[in-house]
């Protein structure tokens, strides 16, 4: 009844599928490889591999780091903490990766953590935002040192928007209260503690929190319950969820500004994946299209345009950024042995699109996270005006005036 | 019972497979290892659904509600207290025979779709609590905890292998045993089976323990390799669905089939990686077209029957 | 005032969700297969008309039109490509094939949503709404879009109705719903009709998935919880029971927005699954099934 040599026959051919698998290119011990973790299929996190690799094409075209090239190998995670676990093991182990940039999304980046430790190979995140992930490193620095926050921490986010708040909306345009409106996930717990804390110390009263799951597809109820409030401002605090709760304020017209961390905005898509529907929304960015935080953000966004026609999201700036400040890291520690890179990396201070890059050192609370304020990285505030992203903050660096859609009500015009 | 077993040749190849699997970690590096272990833990669940579907003729959406209990408990105990390893996955295999329990009680009820919807709905109803529960669960994405069993790829892998072939002995046993014959015979004709004196319930119930004992087992086990816990590994539908489609992709009612499926897709799925986005789909395309095209599965091509009768 | 709101956005989601779980029963009850592509085909039909409507700028007429071509299209392909010849197989035996057709409708509903986040993306998106702007009715300020997606719900439904009780070919296909054997008696070919059935539910799950994608909006992740609840609407209402799904789409639609104005928009889901289990302990088969 049974052919027992075409059992082994066929088991013999999956092993081979499986050597097969596992036979990379390591014909050149020359290469400097970088691993890329991200969500391929995601807005925010589709433009960290390209990012990445466009960085790598121009350290190249350069001659490389010490006549070494640097080769970019990409996983997709696809948004899942497993899949990215196994990335991280086949980067470590299979392809022997002298660092890895991972992944904008909290939970995955802190599942990956702990690897990063225990394979002692450096990982720079491009978009995370939870404060527990450098909080990790303070507790246990010996284990985790090799995790670097190349991102804003939710603290930092929350205090930006604070400082962009008070400016645009208490200064400019006279508002009192406001409602938290967040996802339910790690990265928000930090930021609206942050913002429960900061908002009150520029004058404005919070009258209501609402975190929602992000599997939410029906806002209307959450809506309703803030327009009952009378807020003057919705603070959001939203990156997994975006289309959704955007075209459904402009749908019910909600006259309520919406202001905050708003991650999917940041893509220049935006527009069109909402219908226009973000139009007047301010949302919260390390870079934008047109504004020129260094003399390297412009060229960068152009070059990026030029090679894949769209412009990146806010974690393709920092992920080119990483590229470049490994490399440098690399040379500066004359090799890629991890323990090595992690003390070259603390002592990174380096001019990228989003600012000047420095990491907090061993000893901070927030150790690995990265240096905010003037000089350094400060941030951004941005508007979607007509298909366009514009930059209402920092003052300095404005290129225009609030302007908002017919329903809404901002108490300046009340 | 066990010279039956025993006299099996498809036993003895699965042997001399596993032995030669066993050799692995020796000439293949530290990934494929750290793959095939994730494959075999998921050659156990497919293992564990097929003993329900294939010999209790339940179609159970829900295995990753009895998976998601055993992990999600292990992992949670972990988190909190870190006791000893073994005590966290003796709690997750706990937690997943009382999910076992709570599943067989609808299924001695309704049949058919109905229940493949009350198990359907057991795992969303696990994935809203993880969800609502997130201080405890870690949410959305992640609870990632403390202790892992190693971090030796070998060490994970033979135990892995290890537990599949142990799971693998003790579920085939059973489908061949006279317990294995009465839930078939109960599963395709309840009321016959019924009037010949054998306890349906009490051996439809046993195979629900027998089931969620191993999903939980497994499942737990998991997580103490991976370090982490997620709704998308260990409870998403999605996840349920790929340890239905290993059995029924390996040839249900065969058991070791089952294996053969799962390791299948997790090995091809990884194998097309660098395929990128496309990997999933092109996985699924093969899979259904094995399930148009042979419905007795990989083990009933190899065996060159039709069908596993 | 509250009371009004949950009244209107209550009827609006439950519309859609009648609309959505009518194709589903439909399919049941005459061919007996459950299509759990039934997500992914809704969703195909909402990008499709996003893609066709925005990117290619054909306006929103456009793209509702080739949204819902697109279901129709794709439900086709399931029936010919999928079901019928798993039906028609000789080697799965009678009582697995519902195994077989479950798992295979599944991996097809899996490729569909892989090729959409493919070429799409998975990020949400919106269809270019037909009505914009917002009327006001009892006070509530409620997007006249939402009136829409209830008014052509309905329409949608009704015309089914009258294709079911008014037409030679509808009756032929409500006779095979409740005996096939004996339609086949009276001349009708069985697989015409089962052709048949499958072109109108692929139209009603076109049209779901578009106004689905101008009321909330959907991405390729929504394909699951779609199944689901297109499943746990039609179980609740009995399955091949096309008005039993109907209430049951109001019962699950209105427990849902109750609890997210009430309670929490985080625990929405929760009640509904809590009913569904309750019912299936106390009566099996449904609100108003039959089998």
């Amino acid at each position: 009844m049974y052919r027992p040599a075409k059992t082994l026959f066929c088991a013999v051919n999956l092993s081979a599928l499986v050597l097969a698998a596992s036979m990379p290119a390591r014909a050149d011990g020359d290469v400097i490889k970088i691993g890329v973790i991200a969500e391929a299929q995601s807005v925010s996190g589709s433009s960290i591999p390209a990012a990445a690799q466009l960085a790598a094409d121009e350290i190249n075209a350069k001659g490389g780091v010490d006549g070494r090239k640097i080769e970019i190998v990409t996983y997709d995670d696809h948004s899942s903490s497993a899949d990215a676990v196994r990335a991280f093991q086949r980067a470590a182990n299979e392809d022997h990766v002298s660092a890895v940039i991972a992944s904008y999304i909290s939970e995955v980046v802190l599942a990956l953590e702990p690897w990063s430790g225990r394979l002692k190979t450096p990982m720079i995140t491009p978009g995370a935002a939870s404060d527990v992930i450098t909080a990790n490193i303070a507790k246990d620095y010996e284990h985790n040192k090799y995790t670097f926050h190349g991102y804003l921490t939710s603290g930092s986010l929350a205090k930006l928007t604070c400082d962009a708040a008070k400016t645009l909306l208490v200064d400019g345009l006279k508002m009192k209260t406001a409602v938290i409106m967040s996802e339910d996930a790690a990265w928000t717990t930090p930021l609206d503690a942050g913002y429960a804390d900061c908002l009150p110390t520029i004058g404005i009263k919070v009258l209501d929190h609402i975190r929602f799951s992000p599997d939410t597809t029906d806002f209307t109820p959450i809506f309703n319950r803030i327009e009952g409030q009378k807020p003057d401002v919705i603070i959001t605090g939203i990156s997994h969820v975006g289309v959704q709760p955007t075209v459904q304020w402009k749908s019910q017209q909600v006259p309520i500004p919406m202001l905050g961390i708003a991650s999917q905005a940041t893509n220049s898509t935006f527009w069109k994946e909402t219908n226009g529907a973000t139009d007047g929304v301010l949302y919260q960015a390390v870079s934008g299209p047109d504004v020129a935080v260094t003399e390297k953000t412009l060229p960068f966004v152009d070059a990026f345009q030029k090679k894949y026609g769209n412009f990146p999201s806010y974690a393709g700036y920092t992920a080119y950024d990483e590229v470049f400040y490994i490399a440098e890291a690399i040379h500066r520690a004359g090799s890629t042995d991890g323990e090595k890179l992690v003390t070259a990396l603390e002592a990174t201070d380096y001019v990228g699109t989003i600012g000047r890059v420095q990491f907090l050192p061993p000893g901070d609370a927030h150790v690995h996270g990265l240096k905010t304020g003037a000089g350094l990285i400060s941030g951004l505030f941005l508007q979607w005006q007509d298909g366009k992203q514009i930059n209402v903050w920092p003052t300095a660096l404005s290129k225009g005036s609030l302007k908002f859609p017919s329903f809404v009500k901002t108490s300046a015009s009340q | 019972m066990l010279s039956r077993i025993l006299k099996s040749r498809e036993i003895w190849f699965s042997l001399i497979i596993v032995l030669c699997a066993a050799t692995l970690p020796v000439y293949v590096s530290g990934y494929v290892l750290g793959l095939l272990t994730i494959a075999y833990y998921f050659g156990v669940f497919s293992m564990a659904w097929d003993l329900l579907f294939g010999f209790a003729n339940e179609v159970n959406f829900g295995p990753s509600f009895l998976i998601g209990l055993g992990a999600y408990t292990a992992g949670i105990l972990d988190s909190l207290y870190q006791p000893p390893i073994f005590i966290c996955v003796l709690a997750g295999v706990a937690a997943a025979m009382i999910g076992g329990v709570v599943l067989a009680l609808p299924a001695l009820r309704v049949r058919g779709p109905y229940f493949g919807l009350t198990t359907l709905v057991a795992v969303l109803m696990l994935q809203n609590f993880v969800v609502v529960a997130a201080n405890l669960t870690g949410g959305e994405i992640g609870l990632t905890v403390p202790d892992i069993i190693s971090v030796d790829d070998k060490v994970n892998y033979w135990l892995a292998l290890g537990f599949m072939t142990i799971s693998g002995l003790i579920l085939y046993g059973l489908s061949r045993s006279p317990v294995g014959l009465i839930l078939q015979a109960s599963g395709q004709d309840t009321v016959q089976a019924g009037a010949l004196g054998f306890n349906i319930v009490k051996h439809k119930l046993a195979a629900f323990l027998v089931s969620a004992f191993f999903s939980g087992l497994a499942g737990a086990l998991m997580v103490f390799y991976l370090g982490a816990a997620s709704v998308t590994t260990f409870v998403d539908v999605t996840v349920g669905v790929q340890v239905i489609i290993g059995a029924v992709l390996g040839g249900r009612r065969t058991i070791l089939g089952a294996v053969l499926g799962a390791v299948f897709l997790i090995v091809a799925g990884e194998a097309l990686r660098p395929l990128g986005e496309l990997a999933t789909f092109i996985v699924s395309a093969v899979a259904l077209a094995v399930i148009l095209a042979f419905p007795g599965g990989l083990l009933g091509l190899m065996r060159g029957s039709r069908g596993a009768s | 005032m509250l009371f009004w709101q949950i009244l209107i956005d209550g009827f609006a989601i439950s519309s859609l969700y009648a609309l959505g779980a009518t194709g589903f029963t439909l399919i049941f009850g005459v061919t007996g297969v459950l299509n759990l592509s039934h997500g992914s085909i809704m969703v195909a039909a909402a990008v499709a008309a996003w893609a066709v409507a925005g990117t290619f700028g054909f306006g929103a007429y456009g793209g509702a039109f080739v949204g819902i071509a697109t279901g129709f299209v794709l439900s086709l392909a399931t029936y010919f490509m999928i079901v019928r010849r798993l039906q028609e197989t000789r080697s799965i035996r009678e009582e697995e094939k519902e195994i077989f057709i479950l798992t295979a409708t599944l991996l097809w509903g899996i490729m569909l949503q892989e090729a959409i986040a493919y070429l799409f993306t998975n990020n949400a998106k919106t269809v270019l709404p037909i009505v914009d702007g917002v009327v006001s009715i009892l006070g509530v300020r409620t997007p006249a879009n939402e009136i829409f997606t209830a008014v052509i719900c309905w329409a949608a439904i009704g015309c089914l109705w009258g294709f079911v009780n008014r037409t030679r070919a509808g009756k032929a296909l409500l006779a095979a719903s409740m005996n096939p054997r004996g339609v086949t008696l009276l001349g009708f070919e069985l697989s015409n009709i089962y052709i048949a059935v499958w072109a109108v539910y692929g139209a009603l799950a076109g049209i779901a998935g578009v106004l689905l994608g101008m009321f909330l909006g959907v991405s390729s992740y929504s394909a699951g919880p779609l199944t689901a609840s297109a499943f746990s609407i039609v179980v609740l209402g009995g399955l091949g029971s096309v008005s039993g799904s109907l209430i049951a789409a109001y019962v699950v639609g209105y427990l849902e927005t109750l609890t997210a104005y009430l309670v929490s928009p985080a625990y929405r889901a929760i009640p509904a699954l809590l009913l569904l289990v309750v019912v299936m302990y106390l009566r099996p088969r449904g609100l108003m099934g039959r089998r």
